[in-house]
């Protein structure tokens, strides 16, 4: 005979006998965890971004014509608004001008095209995160990877294109790497908290939005440094990405070494100086292990919630 | 091949907490929510918040290399949910929950297709999400493919694919995992009769496999099948645990007596028995019904009767009482009655239910103890009926 369930049971456990299944982890073993999570299904990782570069280029009459449409529409708008400026001050913008928008304009195409996909990246993979198992990371990691093998096919064109604007190779560009890892991690960062957020509360939809409309205003990608003043260019690189694309264009385009400051050809205040390398390594390191411990600690509960 | 590992289940006192109604997905809720969870005591977990429950309560089993765990229980008794928090998908509230080995599950299989990409694109990313590398998903490609039988559409996007072929290209990709644990959920219904009977055997190859299975399942013949041992939940908890047909007839028993309010009447049914409790197709069981009359009055005007209904639709498939038999009932003291039925049914789980009848009101007035026949395979035949058909070959002189 079957009995209705025990009066005890519809209280609850009660005093806990049994072990908590949310032990209190230190950041270290969670960042373990992570790791040894992403080695595990690195290969559904490589899928998923498979997939989602298959899809972007499945029924699209442009193909890989894409993945420098953003960048290409960013230099644009930013050289318009340099020849609207250039009338006013008589200033027209130069071949250095424009190698440092394209450069910078990349960037920050990388960038938003991360966040926007990677923000929804959770939400809209509803039925493969309430129906089956896998290390959540693995969804905005795929969608930061598209958009860098498109950044990738970016960069080959702009390569190309490089000798156009009287810029050539130099050591400088060895600044390339450090400064593009940087912006990877940011990258990676942000769209870690954006797609967790996401999952909790629609309205980090809206405000990733915000980012994405406005945030060029607020990073100099149309403008350098130098056009801000000396104390607008200290104020604009307390934005973490503003150090890495302006050390980006300042190692492409000018062949500077990072490690040697640069004063302004309009006055004689610093436009760089070798500590904001330090400043945005260090931004890249907080804030990609702050997200990825955060991501982890509440990927558990995301089935519930979506 | 890959290294295989011991699978193994384990589910040690079990609870999972869930919330009715909207969370709140706001910042402007979130945050006060938020900081009224950083001061509140750690032991509130233990404890139901407002339009909190707990889908399940203090579940625990453990299953290793060949132990079938079959599920069973009504809807809402937590049973996908033990699935979920078998698969990793939730977390326990409390308690420990373990499964070691690659998880094989049935269930959406297609859950990971992407209607833009073709079959054969398809293939690698389900196989990728159900955890198979590349290298096994390309050895097994064409065993998948011819799974499946969608060879001819292969380099088509699925969102072309009919329903039909959609979930049998996802079961041919999960039934070649080669698990080292098994988890099935209703995932049975799969294509045509054909391609559901492949399947079929292909899941009995896997549970037989020397591997832990776990099946949630309304078809209870599944589990009678399947399943070496199980388990009957009911609002979160475990309410009995034993063989499939144990469980099965728990099961039936309770469903019935929850759903009919008892009417007091004069004769009271208090147990039905079925000998034996399993039979092959077309061969005769003894029900014995043992009553008692409770008091005065009525008893004259009323009989007993069983009623066997259908495992697939539950509808009443044979229907008979004492009186239409051609019995009286004694008008005092304990008795019993006896009837005997050849079962030319299919093979499956018939759900019994025993119940008082009124002669003059010709009507039913209330439930009895029900129960469960097993009918297992006989003679092979297809169809609704068991008819024992018998057949000669007579040859004709050549001369």
């Amino acid at each position: 005979m079957i009995e209705p369930a025990d009066k005890a049971l519809a209280q609850g456990p009660g005093p806990l006998s049994v072990p908590e299944s949310g032990e209190p982890s230190s950041i270290v073993a969670d960042i373990r965890a992570i790791a040894s999570d992403l080695v595990e299904f690195r290969e559904l990782l490589v899928e998923l971004t498979i997939r989602d570069i298959r899809i972007r280029y499945k029924q699209a009459v442009m193909g890989v014509f894409w993945a420098i449409l953003t960048p290409l529409v960013l230099l644009l708008s930013g050289w318009i608004l340099r020849l609207a400026f250039g009338r006013l001050s008589g200033e027209a913008p130069n071949d250095a001008a424009m190698a440092g928008l394209a450069v910078k304009s990349l960037g920050w195409a990388f960038f938003v095209g991360g966040l926007g996909f990677g923000t929804a990246s959770i939400t809209a993979n509803l039925a493969l995160v309430t129906k089956t198992y896998f290390p959540r990371e693995i969804l905005p990691l795929a969608s930061v990877l598209t958009q860098l093998v498109d950044a990738g096919i970016g960069t080959l064109a702009l390569v190309l294109a490089l000798p156009f604007f009287s810029v050539h190779l130099s050591t400088a560009f060895v600044w390339v790497i450090p400064l593009v890892c940087m912006l990877i991690m940011i990258t990676t960062g942000a769209v870690l908290l954006g797609s967790c957020a996401n999952v909790f509360f629609r309205d980090a939809k809206h405000l990733v939005q915000l980012v994405l409309s406005f945030g060029i205003f607020f990073t100099p990608v149309f403008f350098d440094l130098d056009a801000f003043g000396p104390v607008g260019a200290r104020i604009a690189m307390l934005n973490p990405l503003a150090p890495v694309l302006e050390g980006l264009r300042l190692a492409v385009v000018h062949g500077h070494n990072l490690l040697q400051p640069l004063t302004s050809a309009h006055g004689d205040y610093l436009v760089w100086a070798p500590w904001y390398l330090g400043y945005a390594a260090i931004w890249a390191v907080v804030l990609l292990g702050a997200s990825a411990v955060i991501f982890h600690r509440s990927e558990f509960v995301f089935a519930e919630y979506v | 091949m890959r290294p295989r590992s011991v699978g193994r289940v384990e589910f040690d006192a079990v609870w999972k907490k869930f919330r009715t109604g909207e969370l709140h997905n706001r910042l402007r809720d979130f945050i006060p929510a938020m900081v009224s969870r950083a001061f509140r005591a750690r032991a509130a977990d233990g404890a139901l918040g407002g339009g909190e429950f707990w889908a399940v309560r203090d579940v625990s089993f453990t299953l290793g290399p060949g132990d079938a765990l079959g599920i069973i229980g009504p809807n809402g008794a937590g049973k996908s949910t033990v699935l979920k928090l078998l698969t990793r998908i939730l977390r326990p509230t409390h308690g420990r929950c373990l499964t070691q080995g690659r998880v094989g599950v049935l269930i959406e299989v297609a859950a990971g297709f992407h209607p833009d990409l073709t079959g054969r694109e398809n293939i690698f990313l389900q196989g990728a999400i159900m955890g198979m590398p590349r290298k096994e998903i390309l050895r097994k490609f064409d065993e998948i493919v011819a799974f499946s039988g969608v060879e001819w559409f292969l380099d088509t996007p699925v969102k072309r694919y009919s329903s039909g072929m959609h979930t049998r290209l996802g079961f041919a990709i999960a039934a070649h995992l080669d698990p080292d644990v098994l988890i099935i959920d209703e995932a049975l219904a799969v294509g045509d009769a054909a391609f559901q009977r492949k399947a079929f055997d292909r899941i009995s190859e896997l549970a037989r496999s020397n591997i832990p299975v776990v099946v949630v399942s309304h078809q209870l013949e599944t589990i009678a099948r399947l399943c070496t041992e199980a388990i009957l939940m009911t609002e979160g908890a475990v309410v009995k645990r034993g063989t499939p047909q144990e469980c099965i007839a728990a099961y039936l028993a309770a469903d019935q007596s929850a759903s009919r309010r008892p009417t007091p009447t004069a004769v009271v049914i208090e147990e039905v028995r079925v000998e034996p409790a399993a039979v092959r197709s077309g061969e005769w069981v003894t029900l014995t019904l043992h009553c008692a009359v409770s008091g005065p009055g009525p008893s004259a005007s009323e009989s007993v009767g069983v009623r066997i209904r259908s495992p697939d639709s539950g509808e009443p498939v044979f229907e008979t009482t004492a009186l239409s038999l051609g019995h009286d009932l004694p008008q005092t003291g304990r008795f019993a009655v006896t009837m005997e039925l050849q079962l030319n049914l299919p093979p499956g789980i018939y759900p019994l239910e025993s119940f008082v009848w009124n002669r003059m009101a010709g009507r039913e007035l209330g439930g009895g103890p029900g129960g469960a026949m097993r009918v297992e395979g006989g003679q092979e035949f297809q169809g609704s009926v068991q008819m024992n058909a018998r057949a000669q070959v007579l040859t004709y002189g050549t001369d």
